[in-house]
């Protein structure tokens, strides 16, 4: 009985952030009507895909113990090498993607096999794939913007589906599979275990650095996928693009309650977390804020976010 | 064990003196033909346009045939005052630098006059005074762009504005031109102004949301680089927007001048990369010579719109 | 002047309204070894926390020294002083022993008024502190270079120079050993003799009749009673805790045994263990005993493959196998349940459902999902099997009690069907009943066939459960005794050797 009641009031601490996110919501459509409008939402989601996709990423990672700094460079990697297959009559779509895909496996598995061989921290690791995906990215473009890509190609993200924007769509499948992957698989149940307490799960007989592997790996496809669908969406490989971006994406996840000392977090509360930083810009703009009050309102709302989180953890106990 | 790295550090160090001593015999005996030795130091390599320039500067020394020394201050003021400090050090004959900031890179320019070392500041400012600058007035610029949305609105509509990085000179310059030229035409409205960070995705962001907040009011969007043209361009495009909105950019970045050319983008700012490159290792070859040069070399902008783009495409 | 130092009655407290403390009571007189006894969840970690401030109470009085102690902050009340020798003990290990004991004192202990730290200062108070305890710590040294006990004295030279007046002791022996449990309770009566009143938290017996002077007992939130610890025995303490006389600690042992399960030859590690070799039949329980670091964790660590040994031979059914890694032995059959549950037993992230199903998880699969179906039946018969106390499989290990804590992992241990179940101090920190559960949970075992190593501090459950006891000392086999031939006796004579 008594832990019935304290697991009913710990969820409404984990849901904090989903009530918060409604009542942002909310306010924001009292004070501009242009922001509850469908073409508006579609905007806001187009513009949340390429953050969430990375955000789901890491948040394997968090939740595993671990950290990835080198997303925006992964971003960028995937982002040069698709460019590089795109150009209109050279191969078929497929190419592009696979060549930008390998990109992010590549480097995400360096991290996972770097990370579980030599034991040094995933920060330290992850700082230096960051400097080395930037470099690659510029070596393999030699410093310059790709552009001139196919059509086909910039459907991922200009491209609609029975009006639904393409990048919609992959969001939501990606959101699936993660959301899959992390509550329905052995693997998903493994990350748990290995954030939760490492020692515990390798004397369960759990293979630690192969779950480890995993996840890198997972976070570099889906920072690749963030990649292809900048590229698609500004029609240009650049290989200074996604700089900065893996702290939005970190942010996401943690503003959706995933805890840095790993072993707990959700792809819902991610999802929301992406939202929630989409929204807030979008609506900042359309109320004409300007970007120097975008940066502080953010940050106020990842602090903020992590204190909610942290007092509705404590009434649950 | 410990020995054993000894060993090894000392044969190494011994190793690394005798290929010094190599080089220094070698510099002594080319010191007789006297080629000049010119550092150029850049303010960022992952920039296209710095790039361009930077391309050109090398053709320009092959031809000259002085040899250019030329490294990446990957926009670190800091990092380029360091180099500078070891140009001086390699007692190169005169320095190009394309400086990081106005303040923050003046004291680059300091120490090189102070040695007694020509240098020539290319495409941007330092409120140090260099040798020579050789460069172009973004002023201007902004004011040749915003010249042509007053004259295809005929001076009434409502504008938009994007920025590049606060606070940067070519962003202050930009917007002080736009502004002066808004400020002459009574007509125009400024609806809106905000950062895109010079970044194509965050532009096209940001435009996404404007169409929303103002939708088929907006007349005209000036953007202060290509990068963002081109991300407004984008977002418009997929809106249906692009045939009643004028867009215009400064740069004309090769992406840019494509666009142009598909009528996507309604004109772009000619900033002449090749002849600020050429001129500015021109430049240095005579002051590090002693003959006579031009202290201020201000290379003029040129409007690229579908009429005259051919002249701008290779 | 009254020598009752503190007085406590009434005291209440509610979570979602069940009663954790239901009218507790408690007198503590000056130079008084007050032990506090009952199960887990009988109340006594909750009342602890109201003492020193960590919980508010709903309602009921705490005097000390005759005033009434109003219910502020930790701070507060330590400086009023009542101090807490955690179970877990609460230090800074990068910080010296001097700077860890003075610690959130520094500016009234130097004296300084600007903040500037003068730790010659401190280390020669705390050096002082400590040989006034007689005991030998180097007052500049990292506290992570101590052992447990050392550490454990660090905290109390601490409650000292707080000028603690009551000093509360949770479990202070469960990691320390026979000998350092000596030098604890030399220190308890000097403590005594110098008019401190001590509240000790234990569950051993036998510690309780040699160092409490009286005993209060606490079951289900209630307070049950408080006598002289000369007027209880063994069994009717243990009456007043569990409420029902325990007529028979241990179970009788399976009078059938079968073939060799596990063998052991010339297992070694440097520095560790040497030349270890002993076989374990279907159905039998190997009992190893040995003082702390006489090398009993370390041998079922290295079968188990958590640290594997430098040399020697592990066979599985007379075939030998090389175990490198806990996954290899779990694929041999080998179970291990750690000394250590916190750190190396369950996932507290995790559910009970979820954490007794982690060892076997490959089992409930459909290709790379897990099958619910399947893993909820597994984990419900588990559940139910060992009498897990949870509101269902949903519950986080980390509500539960230690004892139901201990048998989660036991259950995970047993979901990987082991022929062999090597249990390090299958009953640390486990209250009474459970370890009476735990017991026929392990004779059951035996029962169907499994082989079990049973790894134990406490002589009583060493020779009340074993088939045969190895006797470890500094690392080396010190001998094998039989069930028959065993005593206490024999065991510490061996143990020392």
């Amino acid at each position: 009985m008594e832990n019935r009641l304290a697991t009913k009031f710990r969820n409404v601490g984990q849901y904090g952030i989903f009530l918060a996110f409604a009542l942002i919501c909310l306010g924001l459509a009292l004070s501009t009507p242009k922001f509850f409008t469908l073409s508006n939402l579609m905007i806001i989601g187009t513009q949340v895909s390429i953050n969430a996709l990375l955000a789901f990423g890491v948040t394997f990672v968090i939740i595993t113990g671990g950290i990835d700094l080198s997303l925006g460079s992964m971003v960028a990697v995937a982002g040069v090498l698709t460019a590089t297959f795109a150009h209109p009559d050279t191969y078929p779509v497929i190419v592009p993607i696979f060549a930008g895909l390998a990109g992010g496996l590549i480097l995400g598995a360096f991290n996972g096999l770097v990370i579980t061989k030599s034991k040094v921290p995933p920060f330290i690791v992850t700082l230096g794939t960051m400097t080395i995906g930037r470099g690659l990215a510029l070596i393999l473009s030699k410093g310059r913007p790709i552009s001139n890509l196919s059509d086909t190609f910039n459907f991922i993200g200009g491209g609609t589906i029975f009006g639904i924007p393409f990048p919609i769509v992959i969001l939501i499948l990606a959101f699936i599979g993660c959301s899959v992957i992390l509550n329905k698989t052995i693997l998903g149940r493994y990350m748990y275990a290995v954030g939760g307490n490492e020692p515990a799960a390798r004397a369960s007989g759990i293979r630690v650095n192969r779950v480890k592997m995993w996840v890198y790996t997972i976070c570099g496809l889906l920072s690749a996928m963030g990649g292809i669908l900048l590229t698609s969406r500004i029609t240009t490989g650049q290989p200074n693009a996604g700089a900065g971006f893996e702290l939005d994406a970190i942010a996401a996840a943690i503003i959706g309650g995933t805890s840095t000392s790993g072993g707990t977090g959700t792809m819902t509360g991610t999802l929301i977390g992406a939202l929630l930083i989409g929204v807030i810009s979008n609506s900042l703009d359309l109320l004409n804020v300007t970007s120097y009050y975008q940066q502080v309102v953010m940050g106020a709302i990842i602090i903020g976010a992590v204190v909610l989180d942290s007092m509705g953890k404590e009434k649950g106990v | 064990m410990k020995l054993n790295s000894i060993y090894a550090f000392v044969l190494f160090a011994a190793v690394l003196t005798s290929c010094n001593q190599a080089k220094t015999n070698e510099s002594g005996k080319e010191s007789a033909d006297k080629k000049l030795v010119i550092g150029a130091t850049m303010l960022s390599m992952q920039n296209e346009f710095v790039v361009n320039v930077s391309d050109q500067m090398e053709a320009k020394a092959k031809e000259l045939g002085v040899e250019l020394i030329t490294v990446d201050a990957e926009r670190s003021a800091l990092k380029q005052v360091e180099q500078v400090e070891s140009f001086i050090a390699q007692g190169v004959d005169a320095i190009v630098m394309n400086p990081c900031e106005v303040e923050a890179s003046s004291p680059a320019v300091k120490l090189a006059m102070d040695a007694k070392i020509p240098i020539i500041n290319v495409n941007s400012e330092t409120t140090a005074k260099p040798t020579a600058f050789v460069g172009s007035d973004d002023t201007e610029s902004a004011r040749i762009a915003m010249k042509y949305i007053v004259e295809k609105l005929g001076g009434k509509g409502n504008v938009i504005m994007m920025h590049g990085y606060m606070g940067q000179a070519a962003q202050i310059k930009r917007d002080k031109g736009a502004k002066e030229i808004l400020k002459a035409n009574p007509g125009l409205t400024l609806l809106a102004e905000q950062s895109g960070e010079w970044d194509r995705a965050k532009a096209m962001s940001l435009t996404e949301n404007w169409i929303q907040s103002f939708g088929p009011k907006i007349n005209a969007i000036f953007a202060q680089n290509d990068e963002m043209g081109l991300g407004v361009v984008k977002a418009l495009e997929a809106a249906g927007l692009k045939n009643k909105i004028i867009v215009v950019s400064i740069d004309a970045i090769p992406d840019a001048l494509q666009a142009v050319k598909k009528g996507a983008l309604d004109a772009t700012v000619y900033q002449n990369a090749k002849q600020q490159g050429g001129t500015a290792i021109e430049t240095a070859v005579k002051a590090a010579k002693g003959s006579t040069f031009e202290k201020e070399v201000l290379i003029p902008f040129q409007l690229v719109t579908k009429e005259n783009l051919g002249a701008f495409l290779k | 002047m009254s020598d009752i130092i503190l007085h406590i009655a009434g005291l209440s407290k509610s979570y979602s309204g069940i009663k954790a403390l239901d009218h507790v009571q408690l007198t503590l007189k000056k130079g008084e070894v007050h032990a506090l006894m009952g199960e887990n969840g009988a109340g006594k970690s909750t009342f602890m926390k109201i003492l020193v401030g960590l919980v508010k109470p709903d309602s009921g009085e705490i005097v000390l020294e005759g005033k009434r102690l109003e219910h502020n902050d930790v701070n507060a009340i330590l400086k009023k002083g009542i101090s807490m020798i955690h179970q877990e003990i609460l230090i800074i290990p990068e910080l010296t022993v001097a700077q860890n004991i003075f610690l959130g004192r520094e500016k009234e202990i130097t004296g300084s008024r600007t903040g500037w730290l003068n730790d010659e200062n401190i280390v020669a108070k705390a050096t002082s502190l400590l040989q006034e305890m007689g005991v030998d710590i180097a007052a500049d040294i990292r506290m992570r270079y101590l052992s447990v006990a050392q550490m454990q004295m660090v905290e109390i030279a601490k409650a000292i120079s707080n000028d603690a007046k009551v000093i509360i002791m949770d479990e202070p022996t469960s990691a320390i050993s026979d000998k350092e449990v000596a030098t604890l309770f030399r220190i308890i009566r000097e403590l005594k003799n110098k008019g401190v009143a001590i509240i000790y938290i234990s569950h051993k017996m036998d510690e309780i009749f040699e160092i409490a002077d009286t005993i209060t007992v606490l079951r289900d939130g209630k307070y049950i009673a408080t006598k002289k610890a000369a007027e209880l025995d063994n069994g009717s303490l243990i009456a007043m805790m569990v409420g029902r006389e325990i007529d028979k600690m241990f179970p009788e042992p399976v009078a059938e045994k079968g073939k060799v399960v596990l063998g052991v030859k010339n297992l070694s590690k440097k520095g560790k263990f040497s030349d270890i070799s002993f076989e374990v039949h279907a159905g039998e329980i190997l009992g190893i005993s040995g003082l702390m670091g006489a090398g009993r964790t370390e041998i079922a660590q290295a079968i188990y493959g958590l640290a594997p040994a430098d040399s020697g031979i592990v066979q599985i059914n007379g075939q030998e196998v090389f175990i490198k890694s806990p996954r290899d032995a779990v694929n041999f059959g080998i179970g291990y349940v750690s000394e250590d549950r916190k750190s190396l037993g369950f996932i507290p992230e995790l559910s009970v459902k979820q954490n007794v199903t982690l060892a076997s998880l490959s089992e409930h699969r459909r290709g790379i999902f897990i099958s619910n179906e399947s893993e909820d039946k597994a984990a419900n018969r588990i559940i139910a099997d060992l009498k897990i106390k949870t509101s269902g499989g949903g519950q986080k290990v980390t509500h539960l009690s230690g004892g139901n804590q201990q048998k989660v992992v036991i259950g995970k241990v047993l979901l990987s069907s082991p022929q062999v179940i090597i249990l390090d101090e299958p009953t640390r920190g486990v209250d009474v009943g459970a370890k009476f559960e735990i017991y026929k949970l392990i004779s059951n075992l035996t029962a169907n066939g499994i082989a079990v190593i049973m790894i134990s501090s406490e002589l009583p459950e060493i020779l009340g459960m074993s088939d045969r006891i190895m006797v470890l000392s500094k690392g080396i086999q010190t001998a094998m005794l039989t069930r028959q031939e065993a005593t206490q006796e024999l065991i510490m004579k061996y143990s020392v050797q």
